[in-house]
């Protein structure tokens, strides 16, 4: 009796996902979380570890396909005969599985790239090249090595170095992360599986692969592939889009006492903690304290039309990487002080810079907080991380001269708070009830502040 | 027991070396009755008399030459050059006589040349240089530098009881320095030639150096823990010829980015060699490409801020440094 594996859940807000490649064909032999496959989701690129050691009996979804989380797309012959290798033509996948019957003849031998291609059949040369290796230019001579001796196609591994060359931490971390796969939550062996029809809301992949339309450059174009992550940004974006109704809602915010402490701490804090202070923690902050205010702010929307209410926040906080955006999660937000927030902030942005984040890093955010602020802008528009009800863009902080109590003009750091939410869930009235809360709670820092 | 100088160790592995062997016997420009130009030699015509401690006139051929032919039979001169910048008027009886003398003749010529090298002294051109370039080209001599107290000692001893022609290149900037001054062990000891020793273990980084250039790297070093969250390791080659392969493949093995520093002009110098023997040997475990910091190719200048500007420094090594982490 075939074990099936199934599309496992990499991230809560992730339903379905990508088979990137095979790590190993049919008829091949594979041992209890040795990686089976590379799954891609918008969230985490991972590898996909066998559950149960024995011969992999039939690939259901080939690469390059997507499906819901919890489809089988695979099926694994436990403790099977070393000489009965064929596969079992009698084993199609569940209903929903776009499974199509590969053929099987000449892919063994081959190389595990050229035949992931190859028995995609007819629809390989429909779909977009995948980027080549050629393509991939800067790799480091020890990351060459590196890459050959743990069979790693450089292709998967994001460069960190000088114009993205991939170096040796590039490569230890995505082997780390590799390993770390095995323990990474597969909730469909503890959760009621998903149903296996995915729901509507995701049935148009941006990517469109199956569509016929080629796109050819013009003399003054040039053509470029988007990197998968750019792909599950864009496919994350327009879904968002299309699931929530956004309203963005706006206020201004005095930071002048913060701004002033800072100026005048921040270099000690420094020295003392080993990592900078910014506006950002103190913007966490009075963020948990307008979700205690309006806990709708901390929810979601769920596809039978019911709200869900997170008790945790756990806050998102969007990091602009090398190799594109990425928004980890920091923990229990409303336990830290704005000491333990920064701490926390640091070592999670150089995580993400590293490229060691975990998969749980990746996954059960409640709320984003978007500080694009750091670039110079004054007035954000953000869009939801869905699932959430809202996201908060924090802009810049500048002086400007404000009319302040008796009618004086004085001039104050001022920052605008754009928050988007999800009408559906939230009106004017309690979207802006909470950015007043938010905004009380930054206004109401005195000289002195005690950030522990 | 005192702590004393990187210079007071010369004067002492000298003075130790005479006690210990009759054959060991000092010449040079102003050794005897000034004590040395630097006063390294002081108290030993003394202690030795006119016999074992020799002024010479100046004329570095003659001083070396004589040398060679008193190493050929059987005994152990070291030849002093009152700076190094003057071994060029006996470089014929350096790369002519003493490296091929053995391989000629099969009797050994154990000889130590030791001077005064490097910059950083407002000594001008001609009186900075670092030769060690020219030298560590040539088959048949060893070329040893020394960035300690310790090491100042320990070499020099090593190199008197070597057999084969030794360059001892002494740098005159840590002379005095008062930070390098250290208790010696009381009982005899040799540094062995050709053993690098590592100053400062790391892990992200290997820096090959020697000599002056050991304190700069090591400053950097600290910095770029402090500030850049580095481990960088600063390798002391301390024997330029033969060279300990063996610590440098290890290191960098370890660190996979290596730059190389040295206080000699960049092209053709040590680190150009160096780099050759890493890409060749060690070019899967390079995570970036091997980078050098030396001075320009240019003569050393007398102006100081034109020496300021020269001379390799922590912060030059530190810019490099951030380069290559970045790569």
């Amino acid at each position: 009796m075939p074990t099936p594996v199934k599309m496992p859940r990499l991230g809560e807000s992730v339903a379905e996902g990508t088979v990137g490649s095979w790590l190993k064909q049919e008829g091949d032999w594979i041992e209890k979380d040795e990686s089976l496959a590379e799954i891609i989701t918008d969230k985490i690129n991972a590898e996909l570890p066998s559950p149960v050691a024995g011969r992999l009996a039939k690939i259901l979804v080939q690469a390059d396909e997507t499906v819901a989380v919890g489809v089988d797309i695979a099926l694994i012959e436990e403790n099977a005969d070393v000489s009965s290798t064929p596969a079992p033509e009698s084993a199609p996948g569940p209903d929903a599985a776009p499974v199509k019957s590969p053929e099987r003849a000449d892919v063994a031998v081959m190389d595990r790239q050229s035949a992931s291609r190859d028995s995609n059949g007819s629809k390989a040369a429909a779909q977009p090249a995948r980027i080549g290796e050629e393509e991939r230019q800067r790799i480091s001579p020890l990351a060459r090595r590196l890459a050959r001796e743990h069979d790693i196609d450089l292709n998967d591994v994001p460069g960190t170095g000088t114009g993205g060359r991939v170096r040796k931490e590039d490569i230890l971390a995505y082997v780390e992360q590799r390993n770390a796969a095995p323990s990474a939550p597969l909730p469909q062996y503890t959760a009621p599986a998903p149903a296996p029809v995915a729901q509507p809301a995701y049935t148009a992949p941006v990517a469109a692969k199956a569509e016929p339309v080629t796109t050819i450059a013009g003399p003054d174009e040039e053509l470029m592939v988007p990197s998968r992550m750019r792909l599950a940004i864009a496919e994350h974006m327009v879904r968002s889009k299309r699931t929530s109704p956004h309203a963005t809602t706006v206020v201004e915010v005095d930071m002048t006492n913060i701004a002033k402490w800072l100026e005048k701490n921040k270099e000690d804090f420094k020295k003392r903690e080993g990592h900078s202070i910014s506006y950002v923690p103190f913007v966490m902050k009075a963020v948990c304290e307008g979700i205690r205010k309006f806990p709708l702010i901390n929810s979601s929307w769920t596809e039978d039309n019911k709200i869900i209410i997170k008790k945790r926040i756990n806050m998102g906080m969007a990091v602009a990487t090398d190799a594109g955006l990425v928004v980890p999660t920091l923990y229990d937000a409303d336990q830290l002080t704005i000491a333990g927030l920064a701490k926390q902030i640091a070592a999670i942005a150089q995580r993400a810079r590293a490229n060691k984040l975990t998969v749980q890093d990746m996954q059960n955010s409640t709320f984003v907080v978007n500080n694009p602020g750091t670039f110079g802008t004054i007035i954000s528009v953000p869009i939801i991380n869905q699932p959430h009800a809202a996201i908060l863009s924090m802009d810049s902080v500048v002086k400007r001269p404000v009319v302040i109590e008796d009618d004086a003009i004085a001039v104050r750091s001022m920052m605008y708070l754009c928050l988007s939410f999800d009408h559906r869930i939230l009106d004017g009235a309690g979207a802006g009830g909470f950015l007043q809360a938010t905004r009380q709670k930054l206004q109401s820092y005195g000289r002195e502040i005690d950030v522990y | 027991m005192t702590a004393i100088t990187y210079l007071e160790a010369i004067g002492q592995a000298m003075r130790e070396e005479m006690r210990r062997d009759e054959s060991v016997f000092l010449l040079g420009e102003d050794v005897g009755t000034y004590g040395g130009a630097f006063k390294v030699n002081v108290g030993l015509l003394e202690e030795f008399g006119a016999e074992r401690v020799i002024d010479t006139p100046m004329a570095e051929a003659a001083i070396i030459g004589s040398a060679v032919g008193a190493a050929i039979m059987g005994m152990r001169p070291i030849a002093e050059m009152q700076f190094i910048d003057f071994i060029t008027c006996g470089f014929d009886q350096i790369v002519n006589m003493a490296s091929k003398f053995y391989w000629r003749s099969g009797i050994p010529a154990p000889m130590v040349i030791r001077g005064p090298s490097g910059g950083g002294v407002k000594g001008g051109p001609f009186h900075s240089l670092s030769p060690e370039a020219w030298f560590f080209h040539v088959p048949g001599i060893k070329v040893v530098v020394p960035s300690t107290a310790y090491d100042a000692k320990g070499l020099l001893k090593a190199a008197i009881r070597d057999n084969n022609p030794v360059l001892y290149l002494e740098h005159k900037l840590l002379y005095r320095m008062p930070e390098l001054r250290e208790e010696l062990p009381s009982e005899d000891y040799v540094v062995p030639i050709g053993e690098a020793i590592i100053r400062r273990p790391g892990e992200d980084m290997t820096i090959l150096t020697y000599g002056a250039m050991v304190h700069q790297s090591l400053k950097a070093a600290r910095t770029l823990e402090e500030q850049d969250d580095m481990s960088v390791e600063v390798l002391d080659l301390r024997s330029l010829v033969p060279l300990d392969r063996e610590a440098i493949t290890e290191s960098v093995k370890r660190t996979n980015k290596v730059l190389i520093v040295h206080e000699d002009t960049l092209t053709g110098g040590v680190g150009a060699e160096l780099s050759a023997i890493l890409a060749e040997d060690l070019f899967e475990y390079l995570d970036g490409p091997i980078m050098r910091v030396a001075a320009p190719d240019a003569p050393f200048p007398y102006a100081p801020p034109l020496e300021e500007a020269f001379l390799p420094n922590a912060g030059k090594i530190l810019v490099a440094a951030r380069k290559l982490a970045a790569y």
